[in-house]
């Protein structure tokens, strides 16, 4: 008897972005009836640039949190791509297609490049993409001297301001397209179900004949990719080869995917769930800069958010494992 | 047809002499046990054969060439297929995508083509009789249909060698009933099955020939089974030298029971504990893998709640919620059976581990102590039980296995506690040492400590304690005076615990 | 038949192997950076104009000083195997609270700098309370700490410095004691000197030991693992709070940019220090004198690089390689030790 009732409550509590997504819905329809200016076409359109920019970041750190890792250089791998990108644009006069191509190169390189010292050594990612971190920003400050690159072609800038149609910025198709793209590396695709299958037993992994080192390989990879993605969305969006781009993605890329219920020891993730978090995120941020409170209050609210959600997904955890337990026993 | 030879394998690890010229043969179409006590041998002698360890000298052949394989991976593709005593299932997956995990695409950005996977894996499934969806989440399977899974990810690999370790440990009778059916088949279309088990009945059930191993030689070499009964196997399993017992039952005693426990109930699931231990007794507590003997010594030393019943300590009802409080208050302390992860911190000095449990008591009011000062406390324990190592200031993790166990034992010794509960004393250490931990033992217990021995090990059960109490599904089942006499304390406590299984 | 086993000699092979103190010596981290120090010394002093120079020799000593407190602070927490984001975090605030104190409430320097330092323990031991209660890995938790400390102080000062110290913080910043040695690298030494007899003579230190390598058996042999863990965060953010103190002397005021955007330009020289000096990251070992000689390699480099006019922003990867390097090159010794039955 128990075990039907409490298996609708464990799917329930089962689905990653139910939770987020009802806490979003509400946050959307509290704050718009407080303040109707919220729903207002521009205030979407700002909105939605920030969650399109920073869902492609948390992507980024997702894939690396579904092998049970961490990623520190995201936000490096962003920002050198980012003066990369708008520094070749402007000093060599490079076409915008090869420059992307180039840019999204050194992305994929650096993800890669970590991966592999990672993979080899078995030496916790943590320190590596800490280095990593520390490299990528200072050739980034080398080369650019902490001064931005202004020369990014009007393509480039009317891509980061358009709107598909009304309010929808341009810059969400690059996030549709990578959010589907992951989703369906998570859910169909051999490297995505290796990668999860190395966060939740890497010796089951192992021993089932799962390559560990080309999967690690493999995910710092596309966590480069994204993270170079997200670097050139914020050349467009901010119109210039900004340095700094990258310095404040770190709380927010674990913020959100802890929010939408990645479990950080690997193995769970929700593409859906993340997104969520993201929009969450985005609607605080948005939420106190609307009602004037001071927006560094976001900083010790994004902190409180991560805390919140880790102890919602550990009581989850806890619960599924009791439910399992008292099936088992029955 | 010889599908597995294992031939004069010997292997040792730092301080250990783990196989000496081991040779196993199996045959294509039988079942064939590999037996042995604790630290016997055997999961070397299954490293080796999968390729995570290397032999120091000898080969191992598959039908006929000899195989070197560097990981498990390669003995997999090799068509040596192995389930581990862990679950080896990622749990958030289904049960196809397990059994053919590694066989998801050609490339990594492949598609998952789920609908032929699950058709796919549902052949096997099929094979061995085992009723479920493919497309069912592993977590969501009882144990014994995990054990099964496995089994079909193994045999997915086209293996014609299956080894199985000790696949019955967490099964009910029914279904390791449901299993030995499978295994029968399997055996009938010439797959050669390597078993690894502890339950002897099993054994003589399913297997056909029996390799046993014996403090890391052969004591037999792939013996037919119809020949040999049941006390054959126990004898070469234990060796007649060992099982005849030099020590004459001691008197009984009556003083203040140290430890009681009435009715206990713990977090861990145990229920109706009954249990008392006096000054000077040694109090045995057998059952086997999984009967919660380990698990009610924690409970005691505060490590899961108590849930029911009362905890006297010389009389006193006490609440024990800290291990801390358990030794400090109570005088109980706690060898564990995971000597390496639980026991000792190997990568600091024998003197860091002796002194470990007496940092508090000796440290002056400003909480500073010298090594000076533990040393002359701890040496005297270690000299006392003649720990073998170069200095005090030796890493732990460089002593040989009986040493390491010494020094386990020693930190209690220099603590001085009252009850020591000893569980699983000589797994992975040599004879001689054993006998001198049981002589010491003896020696704690005429000098009034109470004890309480937790073991698998039938012989050192019936050589060392006074009464033995039996353990099963987390109850204990009753009691068995000790007059060490093998046959007839053996025979009871068996007894003990099968009238579950037949119930 | 009793002690029959006693006099059994250990097997051949299995002896554990010998290796003096001067072998041991030798293959220590500290001894090789020792080295490595005195060569760089050398090849600067040699080779650059003005490195050895009693101003150059100043700064350097100055920076050590703090480099060393910055990387003793995230070594106390390394010893559990875990980390703490928040060490710069934590520094800033206690400098910004240290500032509040003397500038707005008007309490003495010598009153303000225990109630800093205290206060950078308290938020250290939210950490460790947090950690040991959620049970969540302390990367996470100092994370969001990180967030939400950083946040705290930037909203209650409005982001602005504490200028208006008193004289003496100054001071004794720029105080030359010894014909040019900065107080603040003697008080690193000093606090040195004091850890080492912590972690070798204390209880609380050798349970720190004994729960960083080992937590089950810890707790197994009657140390209570949680209290020692939250002490341990307690204890980073006491040196964290020293850290941020010696900045602002440094300064003479203090300002909440001190260690970057949520304190995160600490954490690199906080790893690289420990790192170099050979504590282990996954716990149980550590080593006060390697995390003094590592920040004191770090700072030889970075002005020898700086004298060589590589630019300031260049040794940011630099240093960034030299973690790299660090960590590789300890796992190559560890593997080598493990080789030889040495660990």
């Amino acid at each position: 008897m128990a075990a039907t009732r409490d298996s609708a409550l464990t799917r329930a509590f089962d689905n990653d972005w139910i939770g987020p997504g009802l806490v979003s819905l509400i946050a959307v329809v509290a704050i718009s009836l407080a303040q109707p200016a919220f729903l207002s076409s521009f205030n979407i359109f700002v909105l939605m640039s920030a969650i399109s920019v920073n869902m492609v970041i948390a992507l980024g750190q997702l894939v690396i949190i579904g092998l049970g890792q961490m990623n520190l250089a995201l936000g490096s791998i962003g920002g050198l791509v980012a003066i990369s990108f708008a520094g070749v644009i402007e000093r060599y006069g490079v076409p915008v297609p090869l420059a992307l191509a180039f840019a999204l190169g050194i992305g994929i390189a650096a993800g890669m490049s970590g991966g592999y010292i990672i993979a080899r050594t078995m030496i916790s990612a943590f320190i590596i993409t800490l280095a990593g971190l520390q490299i990528f920003k200072g050739i980034n400050l080398g080369i650019t001297e902490a001064q931005p690159f202004y020369g990014v072609p009007e393509a480039v800038k009317a891509f980061g301001q358009a709107s598909v149609i009304g309010p929808l910025p341009w810059l969400m198709v690059p996030m549709m397209v990578c959010s589907v793209a992951m989703w369906y590396l998570f859910n169909r695709m051999r490297i995505g179900r290796h990668i999860l299958a190395m966060g939740s037993n890497p010796q089951a992994a192992e021993l089932s004949g799962i390559d560990p080192k080309a999967t690690i390989i493999w995910a710092h990879g596309i966590s480069g990719l994204l993270a170079a993605i997200a670097g050139l969305m914020l050349v467009a969006r901010l119109q210039i080869g900004q340095p700094t781009i990258g310095d404040d993605w770190l709380i927010s890329s674990f913020a959100a995917p802890v929010i939408g219920g990645a479990v950080l020891t690997g193995g769970r993730v929700s593409v859906a769930g993340t997104f969520f978090g993201v929009v969450i995120i985005a609607i605080i941020t948005q939420g106190l800069v609307m009602f004037n409170i001071d927006p560094f209050v976001v900083q010790i609210v994004l902190g409180a958010l991560i805390l919140w959600a880790v102890a919602v997904n550990r009581l989850r955890e806890v619960r599924i494992a009791r439910v399992q337990a008292r099936g088992a026993g029955a | 047809m010889t599908a597995l030879q294992v031939s004069h394998v010997s292997k040792s690890f730092p301080g250990v002499r783990a196989l000496h010229d081991v040779s196993m043969t199996m045959t294509a179409g039988s079942v064939h046990a590999l037996l042995g006590e604790n630290g016997a041998g055997k999961s070397t002698l299954i490293k080796i054969v999968t390729g995570i360890c290397k032999p120091d000298s000898g080969t191992v052949s598959m039908n006929g060439a000899t195989v070197r394989f560097a990981n498990p991976r390669q003995a997999a593709a090799g068509g040596l297929g192995v389930v581990h005593q862990e679950r080896n299932l990622v749990t958030r997956f289904s049960v196809g995508e397990n059994i053919l995990l590694d066989r998801l695409g050609n490339r990594a950005l492949s598609l998952v083509d789920y609908t032929s996977l699950h058709r796919e894996a549902e052949k096997w499934l099929k094979l061995l009789d085992l009723d479920v969806d493919p497309r069912t989440i592993v977590s969501r399977l009882s144990v014994a249909q995990m054990q099964l899974v496995e089994i079909g990810k193994a045999l997915s690999l086209q293996s014609r060698v299956l080894l199985l370790d000790e696949p019955t440990a967490s099964l009910t009778p029914n279904e390791s009933k449901v299993l030995f059916r499978v295994l029968r088949r399997l055996r009938d279309d010439g797959v050669a099955i390597g078993f690894v088990s502890h339950k002897l009945e099993e054994v003589f059930d399913i297997c056909d020939r029996v390799t046993v191993l014996r403090d890391g030689r052969n004591a037999c070499d792939s013996a037919g089974l119809s020949q040999l009964d049941r006390n054959d196997v126990v004898q070469m399993m234990i060796g007649r030298a060992e099982r005849i017992t030099t020590r004459a039952p001691r008197p009984g005693t009556d003083a203040a029971p140290y430890l009681e426990l009435r009715g206990y109930g713990s977090g861990a699931g145990h229920r109706d504990i009954n249990l008392t231990v006096r000054p000077g007794e040694i109090v045995g507590l057998y059952g086997l893998v999984g009967a919660g003997r380990s698990e009610l010594a924690r409970a005691i030393l505060g490590l899961s709640k108590q849930v029911a019943g009362e905890v006297r300590v010389l009389g006193r009802a006490v609440h024990i919620s800290s291990v801390a409080q358990a030794l400090h208050h109570h005088g109980i302390g706690y060898v564990s059976e995971d000597r390496k992860a639980e026991g000792l911190i190997l990568m600091h000095s024998v003197l860091a581990n002796g002194g470990i449990t007496i940092w508090r008591k000796l440290a002056n009011a400003l909480g500073l102590l010298r090594d000076t000062t533990i040393a002359a406390r701890v040496g005297p324990v270690l000299t006392r039980l003649e720990v073998k190592t170069p200095s005090v200031h030796q890493i732990t993790g460089n002593l040989s296995g009986g040493n390491q166990q010494k020094v386990s034992v020693a930190k209690w010794l220099a603590a001085g506690v009252r009850l020591l509960i000893i569980d699983e004393p000589s797994v992975g250490i040599d004879i001689k040492t054993k006998a001198y931990l049981h002589d010491l033992i003896h020696e704690l217990a005429e000098q009034g400590t109470a004890i309480l021995l937790i073991t698998s090990d039938m012989p050192e059960m019936i050589d060392v304690a006074d009464r033995i109490l039996v353990m099963d599904g987390y109850r204990i089942k009753g009691e068995v005076g000790n007059d060490r006499s093998y046959d007839p304390v053996s025979r009871a406590i068996m007894g003990l615990i099968h009238d579950r299984a037949a119930a | 038949m009793a002690h029959a086993g006693a006099d059994r000699p250990i097997p051949p092979g299995s002896a554990p192997r010998r290796m003096s103190s001067g072998m041991r010596l030798l293959l220590g981290n500290e001894f090789g950076l020792a080295v490595l120090i005195l060569l760089t010394v050398a090849i600067f002093a040699l080779t650059l104009d003005g490195f050895t120079s009693p101003f150059s020799i100043y700064t350097i000593g100055r920076q050590i000083g703090i480099d060393t407190m910055i990387g003793l602070a995230m070594m106390a927490v390394i010893v559990t195997g875990g980390l703490d984001l928040s060490v710069g975090a934590i520094g800033v605030c206690s400098a910004m609270f240290f500032g509040w104190l003397m500038q707005v409430m008007g309490v003495p320097v010598l009153v303000a700098v225990p109630l800093a330092v205290l206060f950078g323990a308290g938020l250290g031991f939210v950490n460790g309370f947090t950690v040991v209660m959620s049970g969540v890995h302390s990367f996470i938790i100092t994370l969001a700490s990180m967030s939400i400390f950083f946040g705290v102080m930037i909203f209650l000062t409005r982001a602005a410095a504490f200028n208006g110290l008193p004289p003496q913080v100054q001071a004794f910043g720029k105080m030359r004691v010894l014909q040019g040695i900065s107080p603040l690298l003697l008080i690193a030494v000093a606090v040195c000197a004091a850890l080492v007899v912590f972690y070798r003579y204390s209880t609380l230190g050798r349970q720190m030991l004994a729960a960083g390598a080992n937590a089950r058996a810890a707790e197994l042999s009657g140390i209570r693992t949680g209290r020692v863990i939250v002490a341990c965060h307690m204890l980073t953010g006491l040196l964290a709070a020293i850290a941020g103190l010696m900045v602002t002397a440094r300064t003479g005021a203090a300002v909440p940019s001190m260690a970057g955007q949520l304190g995160q330009d600490w954490l690199l020289p906080a790893f690289l220090a420990p790192v170099l000096g050979g504590t282990l990251l996954s716990g149980g070992r550590v080593s006060v004198i390697g995390t003094l000689l590592g920040a004191t390699f770090i700072n030889i480099m970075t002005s020898g690089l700086l004298l060589m006019r590589v630019g300031e922003f260049w040794i940011l990867a630099f240093l960034g390689v030299m973690l790299l390097i660090a960590v590789l090159a300890d796992r190559t010794r560890q593997i080598f030790l493990t080789s030889r039955g040495m660990i």
